[in-house]
C-alpha cells in the first residue's frame, strides 16, 4: 500500500477498520511510514480529545431563570401548595434572615466586576497583588461601588472604576481564584442555605462551576499572558460569578 | 439516572415534572444541562447564542413532556431536540448545515502539505481550550459534523438523517474537519513556539 492509497482509505480505517487483507497491508504500511503514522496518530488524537470537550462547559445561571420564568408564564409549572400553619412563623423568621444575612450580595456582585475588568485591563499578577493589601479590601472596594439590580446593569457596571486603588482591586483578583472558598463565598453559602434545598443545591452547585472557570482560565492565562480571548474568557466568567450573586440577591429579598 | 442534589431518579423527576412540579423541572435540566448547553456552543461558537439556544431545547422538551413515553432514553430525545434547534437556527441564518466546500475544494488538504516538521507533531494532550478554538475555526458544516461524531458520538447515520445528507458525505466531511484541525492546532502551535 502507498501513502496516497493510505490516504484514501484513511476515513474508514479510523472509523473501524474494514477488515480483511486492506486491515493488515494499512497496518503494515503505517509503521513503516513516519509521516502516515504521524496523520494517523494525530487524527485519532484529535478524535480522543474532542470527546472531552461533550458536557465540558456551565451554562450561566441565568438560563435556568429564564426558562423557570417562562415555563410559569406558560402555566407549565404550578405555584406549590401555600404552606400549613404551623410552618408560617420559622418562614418570616427565615425571612428575616435572609434581609439581614444578604446585604453583602450587591456590593461583592460589584466587586467581582470590578475584579474582572481589572484581569481584562491588566496582566495579572495576583500572588505579588495579595501580599500590599489587607484580605478585607474586597468589601472595601466593593462597598464604593453601586449595586446592579438588573443582568444589564451588571454588565454596564463592568467598566474599571478610575480611582480603584489598583492593589485592592488585585487583591479581589486573587481572592476570587482561590480553589479554597473566600469568604465572600462562604457568606453567599451561607445566605442560599436558607432556600429550599433544590435552589441552595443549585447555588452551590453554579458558584462550584464558575469558580472552576475562573481559576482553569486564570491558570491558562499565567500560562499564556498575552492571548486576549482568555482574557475575555476570564472576564466572562468573572461577569458570571458576579450575575450569579445578583440572582441571589433578586431571589433572596 | 439520579439527580444527586435532587435526590430523585430521573424517571421519578419526568412523572413530576408532568404534574408540574417546578423541583422536578429543574432536576431534569440540571442533570442535562451542560451537554446541551456544550453541544450548542461547540456548534455555533457564541457563547450568548448557546445560552439562548439551550433555552429553547429545554422550553421544547418541557412543552412536550407529557407525551414522553419512555420508549427511548430520555437523554437521547433531548439531544435530538437540541440539535434540530441548533440546525433550524442554522438554516434560518443561511448558515450551510453541510458544507459547500466538499464540491468547491479539490483535494485541498492534502494531510503533509501543512506544518509537517517533526517538532510540531501533536504529541501528547492536546489543550481543550486550543482545541475549542480550533472547532470555532471550522466552516459552520464541517464543525457541525465533527461536533455531532467525534464530540456528541453520534453515528454517521444518525448525522445522515439529522443534517439531511448522505452517509458518504457524512464520512467525508468528518475526515476533512479533522484535517484541518490538525493543520490549525500545528499552525498554533508553529505560532505559540515562534512567540514564547
Amino acid at each position: 500500500m502507498t501513502c496516497s492509497e493510505v490516504e484514501r482509505v484513511l476515513p474508514e480505517m479510523l472509523d473501524g477498520a474494514p477488515g480483511g487483507g486492506l486491515n493488515a497491508d494499512f497496518e503494515s504500511h503505517v509503521r513503516g511510514c513516519p509521516g502516515c503514522s504521524d496523520l494517523v496518530s494525530e487524527l485519532k488524537l484529535i478524535s480522543i480529545e474532542a470527546r472531552q470537550l461533550a458536557a465540558r462547559d456551565e451554562p450561566a445561571p441565568r438560563v435556568w431563570v429564564r426558562i423557570a420564568t417562562e415555563l410559569r408564564a406558560e402555566g407549565l409549572i404550578r405555584e406549590p401548595e401555600p404552606q400549613s400553619a404551623p410552618t408560617r412563623p420559622m418562614l418570616v423568621s427565615t425571612f428575616s434572615r435572609w434581609r439581614w444575612s444578604a446585604w453583602w450580595l450587591a456590593p461583592v456582585a460589584a466587586a467581582l466586576l470590578a475584579a474582572g475588568s481589572y484581569v481584562v485591563s491588566h496582566t495579572p499578577a495576583p500572588q505579588v497583588a495579595k501580599q500590599q493589601a489587607p484580605a478585607t479590601s474586597v468589601t472595601a472596594t466593593a462597598a464604593e461601588t453601586p449595586s446592579a439590580s438588573t443582568p444589564t446593569q451588571a454588565r454596564q457596571q463592568m467598566a474599571p472604576k478610575s480611582g480603584t486603588p489598583r492593589d485592592m482591586t488585585a487583591t479581589a483578583v486573587a481572592t476570587a481564584v482561590e480553589a479554597a472558598p473566600s469568604a465572600e463565598d462562604q457568606q453567599f453559602l451561607s445566605a442560599v442555605s436558607t432556600l429550599v434545598p433544590s435552589m441552595r443545591a443549585t447555588y452551590e452547585s453554579e458558584l462550584q462551576a464558575v469558580n472552576a472557570d475562573i481559576r482553569e482560565s486564570q491558570a491558562y492565562l499565567d500560562r499564556n499572558p498575552g492571548d486576549g480571548e482568555a482574557r475575555q474568557h476570564l472576564m466572562d466568567a468573572y461577569q458570571q460569578k458576579a450575575l450569579l450573586y445578583q440572582i441571589a440577591l433578586d431571589r433572596i429579598q | 439516572m439520579t439527580d444527586p442534589k435532587q435526590g430523585i431518579t430521573e424517571a421519578e423527576a419526568i412523572e413530576q415534572a408532568k404534574q408540574g412540579h417546578e423541583a422536578a423541572f429543574e432536576a431534569l435540566y440540571h442533570l442535562h444541562k451542560r451537554r446541551v448547553y456544550s453541544l450548542c456552543l461547540r456548534m455555533v461558537s457564541n457563547p450568548v447564542q448557546a445560552e439562548d439556544l439551550a433555552q429553547e431545547a429545554f422550553l421544547q422538551l418541557f412543552r412536550k413532556i407529557s407525551t414522553f413515553r419512555g420508549e427511548s432514553a430520555f437523554s437521547t430525545w433531548l439531544h435530538r431536540m437540541t440539535v434540530n434547534v441548533v440546525l433550524m437556527q442554522l438554516r434560518k441564518k443561511g448558515l450551510p448545515v453541510v458544507s459547500l466546500e466538499e464540491t468547491l475544494e479539490a483535494d485541498d488538504e492534502a494531510p503533509r502539505k501543512e506544518f509537517g516538521a517533526k517538532d510540531l507533531r501533536l504529541t501528547g494532550a492536546i489543550d481543550r481550550l486550543q482545541l475549542q478554538r480550533a472547532i470555532d475555526r471550522l466552516p459552520p458544516g464541517y464543525r457541525t459534523i465533527f461536533v455531532l461524531h467525534d464530540v456528541e458520538g453520534f453515528e454517521h447515520n444518525e448525522i445522515a438523517q439529522m443534517v439531511g445528507c448522505s452517509v458518504g458525505n457524512s464520512k467525508s466531511q468528518l475526515h476533512k474537519a479533522r484535517l484541518k484541525l490538525r493543520g490549525y492546532l500545528k499552525f498554533m502551535r508553529a505560532e505559540k513556539a515562534k512567540t514564547g
